[in-house]
Parts: C-alpha cells; sequence; structure tokens
C-alpha cells in the first residue's frame, strides 16, 4: 500500500478507473441484451470512435491551455468534403497525397485560430465560435450544395475502413482504429517527454507562472490550436472514408461530442491536467453507451440522448467523488509517512549525537 | 469625552502559525479621528478585517454602544453603520456619481425614483462640500473625486465608524489636503474615523489619537499631543531581536550588477545601486515602496523603461524573463500562487521548468530520470518534506512550497537571484532554513537580492539595505549602521537617510 501511495498520484488512477467503468457498462448490458457483446459489436465500436477520439486528441491539446476549440465539427465538415470532391475530380490522388491534404487543409484551419487566440488575444471561445459558423459557410459555399456520394470516390477510400490490418478470431483490428491508436500513442508521448508537451500543462496550470519560467507561451498555444486543426483534418478523412456520402451538414455536433469525450476522460477544463489516453477513454465510454442505448429496447429513442446526458453527468459525477475520496487517502497516508519519516529522522540525529 | 461608539475587547485571532491579532482592545470614540499604525503584518488588516466582519474574532468581543454585536460580513457592518473605505476605491465605473452613492440601498423602494435620488446625491455632497455632477458617469473621476463617493456612500449610509485603509496611498499632496478636509468635516458631524496610513507626517497631521500595533500586540494608544514621531517609529520596531539566523560574513567579490537611474514610469524613479558577488543587498520598504516593482524590472516581467543595468561590465536590457535567465539572473516571486508555481504541477516539473530545454537527449526528448534526479537533490539540499517528488506541490505545506519554487530558480544557476518576501507565510524552522540557505549561496559567490518586509530579517540577512519608499530610493545603509529606527525612519519618510549613493 505504502509503495502504491507512494508511486502513484491519484489522478494517475482517473484512467483505471474509467476502464473499469467501461468494463461495468459492457456488463450491465450484456445482461440487459441478448448477444450484446460479441466480435462484431467490438469491431463496431472499434470503428465508430475513431473519429470523435482524433478530435478528442486535439481537444486535449488545446484543454491544457485553459482553451476550447469550437471549431472543429467545421473543420471535419469541410476537410472531408474538400477531399472528397478533389478526389473526385482527381481519382488518381495516391492515399498519401490525400492524407495529407485533409491534414494541410485542417491545419490552415486551426492555425487562424491559433493566431487569433494566441497572438490576436481574442478569447478562444468567441474565436472558434465565429470559426465554427465561418468554416461551415465555406462549405455551404464551396460545395454549392452538391453531395459527395459514394459513387463518386475511388474504390481505395470506399473500401477502407472495413480492411483489416490483423484479427483475433472475428475481432477485426481496422486500419483506421489503428490510425487512431498511433495518433493517441503519438500524443501521449508527446505530452510526456517533450518539452512541448510539459508547456502545455504548465500555460494551463498558471499561465502567469509560466511566462515567469521565461518560455514562448504564445507560441505553444498557437500550436496546440494547429494541431487541434491537423488532426481535425485527419478525422475529417477518416469520416469521409467512413461516410462516404457527405453532405454540407457533415460533422456537425462534433466539436461538442470532442469536448464531452475529453470532459468524460478527466482533462481540466481549467487547464493543467489530464491525459490523451484519458481522452480516448472518454471518447470510448460515451461511444458505449450510445451505441448500447441504440440497441436496448427498453428505452425508447427519443430518451436517449437525455440517458446519454444523463450518463455523462453521473460518470462525472461519480469520478469526482471517487478521486476526492482517494486524495484523502492519500493525503492521510502520506502525513502518516512523514510522521514516521521524522521520527526516524529524530531517532538517528539522536544516535549521531 | 463622551462614550465610545465602538470597542473591541481582548481579541484574539490565529492564523495558522501567526497571531496575528493578540489581546488587542481599542476603543474608537464618536467625532475621533483614531489613526492605527504598524509595520506590514502588525496586524492592522486582520484588525480591520474583524470590524467589518470579514473575519470572526477567535476569542474577545465587538461592542458597540456598550451592546455586545457579533458581525458576520459586511452587510450586516453596514447596518450597524460601519464602513470602510480602501486604498482603491470600490467604484463601478458604468454607474453615474448619485447611483454609486446609493449602490448598497436596499431600502429606497422597489423602484428608482430618479429624482430624489439626484437630490439627495446633491444633499449629501454639498454637506461634504463636494462639486460633482451626480449625473455624471463615475468612469473618469480622479482617485480623490472617487474617494469623495465612497465617503458620500458611507455618509448616506449614516455611517457612525468609518475606517480608511490606507486612502490617501495614491493620492497627490492636493488631493490629500482635500480628503482630509472631507475627513475633519465628517469628524465635526460626529463620525468616529479609524485611520489607516503608512506615511507618519500625514497621519500624525490629522490624527487625534495614535495607536500603535506591533506582531499582532497594541503597544500603545495615546492622544495625538502627547507623542512625538520618534516615539511612534520606536514603538513600531522596538521589538528584541528574535534569535535570528545571522548571514555569515561573506567575502565580497567582483561587481557583478549595476543599476543606473533605473525607473518606470509612475511606478519607479532614480534608483542606484550595486550589487557584488557573494554579497546580499537587502530591500526594505512598507507595502506601496515598489521595491518589487524593480526585482520585476530586472527580471523582464515588466521591464523599466528608462535608466540602465549593467551585468559584469556588459549594458543590458531586459525585456523578458526568457532573457534575464539568459544572463544568469533569476526572481523567486513574493506571491507563490499567482507566479511562482504551477500548483497542479509535480515538484519534478515544477523545478525544471525554466531549464527543460537542458534535459533532453540527442533525440529532443525529456530525460525524465535526470530531471527527477536533480529534484531529489534539492529534495535533500533543502529538506524538503514531501511524499514524493511526483506529488502535485499543490499538496505540500507553505514552507515546502517555498523550497521548491526556490528549487526551481536555484537549478537554473543563476548569477544574481532575487528574492521576493522569501519567507513570508513559512513557520519559523523552514525561515531559518531559507536563511541558512541565502546565506550558504553568498558564500558560493551568488549576488542576491532580498527583499522583505521583515524588517529584522533584512537586517540580519543584508550586507547593504537599499530603502524604499514610493518608488524613490531614500537611502542605502551599509549593515553596520543600520538600525530598525534608521531604516523605519526612511521608510516613513521622516527624512531622508544620510549616506545617499554617490551615483
Amino acid at each position: 500500500m505504502k509503495f502504491l501511495i507512494r508511486r502513484f498520484q491519484p489522478e494517475q488512477i482517473r484512467e483505471l478507473f474509467l476502464a473499469v467503468l467501461i468494463v461495468l457498462v459492457v456488463v450491465f448490458f450484456s445482461s440487459q441484451i441478448p448477444g450484446y457483446f460479441n466480435a462484431r459489436f467490438v469491431n463496431r465500436i472499434s470503428t465508430s470512435v475513431v473519429v470523435v477520439a482524433i478530435l478528442a486528441v486535439g481537444q486535449t491539446l488545446v484543454f491544457l491551455t485553459r482553451n476550447f476549440d469550437l471549431s472543429t465539427g467545421s473543420i471535419v465538415g469541410f476537410t472531408a468534403y474538400f477531399l472528397g470532391q478533389q478526389l473526385w475530380h482527381h481519382p488518381a490522388i495516391p492515399p498519401w497525397a490525400a492524407v495529407l491534404i485533409a491534414i494541410g487543409v485542417g491545419t490552415f484551419m486551426g492555425s487562424i485560430n491559433g493566431l487569433l487566440v494566441a497572438y490576436g488575444r481574442v478569447p478562444s471561445v468567441i474565436v472558434t465560435i465565429a470559426t465554427l459558423a465561418i468554416y461551415r459557410s465555406f462549405l455551404v459555399e464551396y460545395s454549392d450544395a452538391v453531395p459527395i456520394t459514394t459513387n463518386n470516390l475511388p474504390d481505395w477510400i470506399v473500401n477502407l475502413p472495413p480492411l483489416s490490418l490483423f484479427s483475433v478470431g472475428d475481432v477485426e483490428f481496422r486500419v483506421i482504429f489503428g490510425i487512431m491508436v498511433l495518433v493517441v500513442i503519438v500524443f501521449q508521448l508527446i505530452l510526456n517527454y517533450l518539452p512541448f508537451g510539459r508547456r502545455l500543462y504548465a500555460i494551463g496550470s498558471n499561465p502567469d507562472a509560466a511566462q515567469v519560467a521565461g518560455f514562448p507561451a504564445q507560441r505553444m498555444v498557437f500550436t496546440a490550436f494547429l494541431l487541434s486543426g491537423a488532426l481535425a483534418g485527419l478525422a475529417g478523412f477518416i469520416f469521409l472514408a467512413r461516410f462516404g456520402n457527405i453532405s454540407v451538414l457533415a460533422g456537425i455536433g462534433l466539436e461538442f461530442a470532442s469536448i464531452a469525450a475529453v470532459v468524460v476522460g478527466g482533462v481540466s477544463n481549467m487547464g493543467g491536467s489530464g491525459t490523451v489516453f484519458g481522452a480516448f477513454l472518454g471518447a470510448l465510454l460515451i461511444d458505449l453507451l450510445e451505441n448500447s442505448l441504440f440497441r436496448w429496447q427498453a428505452i425508447s429513442e427519443f430518451w436517449r440522448d437525455a440517458i446519454l446526458g444523463m450518463l455523462i453527468l453521473l460518470a462525472v459525477a461519480i469520478d469526482f467523488v471517487v478521486i476526492g475520496r482517494l486524495r484523502k487517502v492519500w493525503a492521510r497516508a502520506e502525513l502518516e509517512m512523514s510522521v514516521e519519516e521524522a521520527q526516524e529522522e529524530s531517532e538517528v540525529a539522536a544516535h549521531a549525537g | 469625552m463622551a462614550e465610545p461608539v465602538l470597542e473591541m475587547r481582548h481579541v484574539f485571532k490565529r492564523f495558522d502559525m501567526t497571531q496575528a491579532l493578540d489581546d488587542v482592545s481599542l476603543d474608537i470614540y464618536p467625532g475621533e479621528i483614531h489613526a492605527l499604525v504598524g509595520e506590514n503584518g502588525a496586524g492592522k488588516s486582520t484588525l480591520i478585517k474583524i470590524i467589518t466582519g470579514i473575519y470572526r474574532p477567535d476569542l474577545g468581543e465587538l461592542r458597540l454602544d456598550d451592546q455586545p454585536v457579533t458581525v458576520n460580513n459586511s452587510q450586516e457592518a453596514q447596518a450597524l453603520g460601519i464602513a470602510a473605505i480602501y486604498q482603491e476605491p470600490m467604484i463601478f465605473p458604468d454607474l453615474n456619481v448619485a447611483e454609486n452613492i446609493f449602490i448598497s440601498h436596499q431600502d429606497r423602494g422597489p423602484v428608482v425614483r430618479w429624482g430624489k435620488m439626484y437630490r439627495d446625491a446633491e444633499d449629501i455632497l454639498s454637506k461634504l462640500d463636494v462639486h460633482l455632477d451626480v449625473r455624471m458617469s463615475a468612469r473618469g473621476l480622479t482617485l480623490a473625486a472617487q474617494q469623495a463617493v465612497e465617503i458620500a456612500k458611507a455618509i448616506s449610509l449614516n455611517v457612525r465608524v468609518l475606517i480608511m485603509d490606507e486612502p490617501t496611498a495614491s493620492l497627490s499632496a492636493h488631493e490629500v489636503t482635500q480628503l482630509f478636509q472631507l475627513v475633519r468635516s465628517l469628524r465635526s458631524q460626529g463620525v468616529a474615523i479609524l485611520f489607516i496610513g503608512h506615511r507618519l507626517e500625514e497621519v500624525l497631521s490629522i490624527a487625534d489619537r495614535v495607536t500603535v500595533l506591533r506582531d499582532g500586540k497594541k503597544i500603545s494608544s495615546r492622544l495625538r499631543e502627547e507623542v512625538t514621531p520618534e516615539q511612534v517609529i520606536r514603538d513600531m520596531v522596538g521589538r528584541d531581536v528574535e534569535d535570528f539566523f545571522w548571514k555569515a560574513d561573506t567575502e565580497r567579490g567582483e561587481l557583478l550588477l549595476s543599476v543606473r537611474d533605473l525607473g518606470r514610469q509612475n511606478v519607479f524613479h532614480d534608483i542606484n545601486f550595486d550589487v557584488y558577488r557573494g554579497e546580499v543587498l537587502g530591500f526594505a520598504g512598507l507595502i506601496g515602496s515598489r521595491r518589487t516593482d524593480v526585482g520585476l524590472a530586472l527580471f523582464g516581467i515588466e521591464p523599466a523603461d528608462s535608466g540602465e543595468i549593467i551585468l559584469e561590465g556588459t549594458r543590458r536590457r531586459i525585456h523578458s524573463p526568457g532573457e534575464a535567465l539568459r544572463l544568469g539572473i533569476a526572481y523567486a516571486t513574493e506571491d507563490r500562487r499567482q507566479l511562482g508555481l504551477n500548483m497542479t504541477m509535480s515538484m519534478v516539473a515544477n523545478v525544471t521548468l525554466p531549464t527543460l530545454t537542458s534535459y533532453l537527449n540527442p533525440l529532443g526528448l525529456i530525460r525524465r530520470r535526470a530531471e527527477i534526479s536533480t529534484a531529489e537533490e534539492f529534495r535533500e539540499r533543502l529538506s524538503i518534506r514531501t511524499p514524493s517528488v511526483q506529488a502535485d506541490v499543490e499538496r505540500l505545506s507553505g514552507g515546502n512550497q517555498q523550497k521548491v519554487m526556490l528549487s526551481k530558480w536555484l537549478n537554473a544557476g543563476p548569477k544574481l537571484l532575487i528574492l521576493d518576501e522569501p519567507t513570508r507565510g513559512i513557520d519559523v524552522g523552514a525561515k531559518a532554513e531559507v536563511h541558512e540557505m541565502i546565506s550558504d549561496l553568498a558564500a558560493r559567490g551568488l549576488g542576491v537580492i532580498l527583499i522583505s518586509s521583515d524588517l529584522p530579517e533584512v537586517l540580519a540577512m543584508s550586507d547593504r539595505i537599499l530603502v524604499m519608499r514610493e518608488g524613490r530610493q531614500m537611502g542605502i545603509f551599509e549593515h553596520t549602521d543600520a538600525t530598525e529606527e534608521r531604516v523605519m525612519t526612511a521608510a516613513m519618510g521622516q527624512y531622508a537617510a544620510e549616506q545617499e549613493v554617490g551615483a
């Protein structure tokens, strides 16, 4: 126990707790819905979670700096449409170039958010609500209300979502899920091992102290928005692959889904704490609840959203209570340990003297 | 004289480690200006906060008209006729003068009767002999006019006890005269005034009675005619020097920093001093003396706009903390929570934050082991009590947080270390450890600037002491001629210290 308390901090247990919650949800619905948990269901979830999870990673970076990115839904919609149209008119574009186009468009849009927030000093809520509307209008204007359909797209992209890297029994590890896993791992490592990551936490936990520590905080905030845009671009690519039919409404509401994931995943909206992995688990939990409620006959579809909302609130509340309790346990144990240490020290001193 | 309107009887108040008020009794009479003086931390603010209901006393009572009262918040205080005016007036800039005067009134009916409000406001202002357009928006009023509005507000509440907490701090000499006229006219209307001030001449020019607080105790309370400025100062500082850690004698090394005519508009000006390696230069002064601003300027947080900073013989302009750090200047702030630490981050992350780039491996990744071993070293060296260097600093005690902040700046390997109130709010043991550390750093050849409101601390730890008052340098004392009386006299602006620095 002592070892545990020394080695881990309560906040680090949050992810473990989310994982347990996910298992509990699965167990509960298994008892309610016959044939609920099977390979098909796992495959469905692992496909449907990808877009929101990637957005949640970008949103985490922005959240860490005490900001919001509300424009991601429109960035996803616009990139998905833009890329779809390019592929329609130039089917020869190779897959790697398609991915780069999507990321490039997203990066551009994200950097505009970043410029206005970091250097223009406009509150991020205002900037990204504005760009949410502006980017959506770009899409409406650009598309001329002509939707992209699966028939217009090259085969490789239409066939991408079910494509799997390998499978264990009937459970497939699909390419797009692999992309998401890669994104989560890379960004988790960035947060842990690059000065950039550390400084994002520093900015969010105390912007003034961050400035005093003498690093370019504005550039860090700018970069966080730029990366959030880039990831939204990548998510736009996957969105296009997954749905194929893209209208002007594509991606509406995804910004809120990503914020819900991040909040459930324990990233603080006050900045400075949370992890990419937590955000992924948050996305997974919400997606799981959505899909499970969809299959649960006991609930009418009119109530589904309300129940989802309540479950999210419940998850956050339980998290709050559990973490609060853990903090108390930790604090008490630490106090005891420090008293013990002080006693040991004074004994040693007594021997020495 | 009549019966006291407000009495404080044997009031005690304790915060963690400090006895903020220790058996303080005070009588405040109607029609009297009662001045309250004392050093920073003497207990003046606590006393005011108890009278206005922001704090509750641990022991003792407040009596109004000889009846015991409990005041739970400032609304209740107002209802009892107790109001306070602070250094920064609480004005609503978007409302007009009359609205500001009547902002606290809840009993003027369900709808605003504008005509009556304007007439009443004019009545009050004319009673005070203040000429202001009551329909004018409060934005753009001078500070003095804002004070007048505050006073009018107090009168509109039928105030019986008016507390004025350093109302003159940001006023010009002319405005002070105007304010004092107002205060005197209040006195003639029978209002009891508790006046807190830092400029002794001013305080003595208006007070009818002077009470001195020191270390939470009431030292003296005498009529104005019975005291001299010298007596008041002696009462303020005349404590036994506690067994302080005295700085060890260190050898003064080569010249490290010269500051010439340094200034920032409307903040401080004409600051001149030198710091040598192996030396501690103390900065003394009262609140509002702008010592901290000089520190902020040297570290580039709020850069100076005139004068020169010469570091090791080279003239430097310092515009950002990053530049200051590269030049070897570190600044440990007085404001741990706001500027000093990232509370939700671990000790490791805090300590290495300014120097993160020196912890990278060839791939540009952070070497976490190296970070942890740095943190462990400091934990050992400064005996920081924490369950783990990975624990959030939020969960450490004040003294340990202070040491984490010092570790952070020591780790930057500075040549010049500016310490701003390094022992504020930490317990005696930690304080002694910090003092020992400062002495040790000087012995290692660092130049140290020690900004502190704790006068005995400055006297014990500094080789020389620079005294500031309201943005001006009042003089530099050699350690050997500095006494509490002389430093305090300079800080209160009674007369300039004899030893002005030769520029």
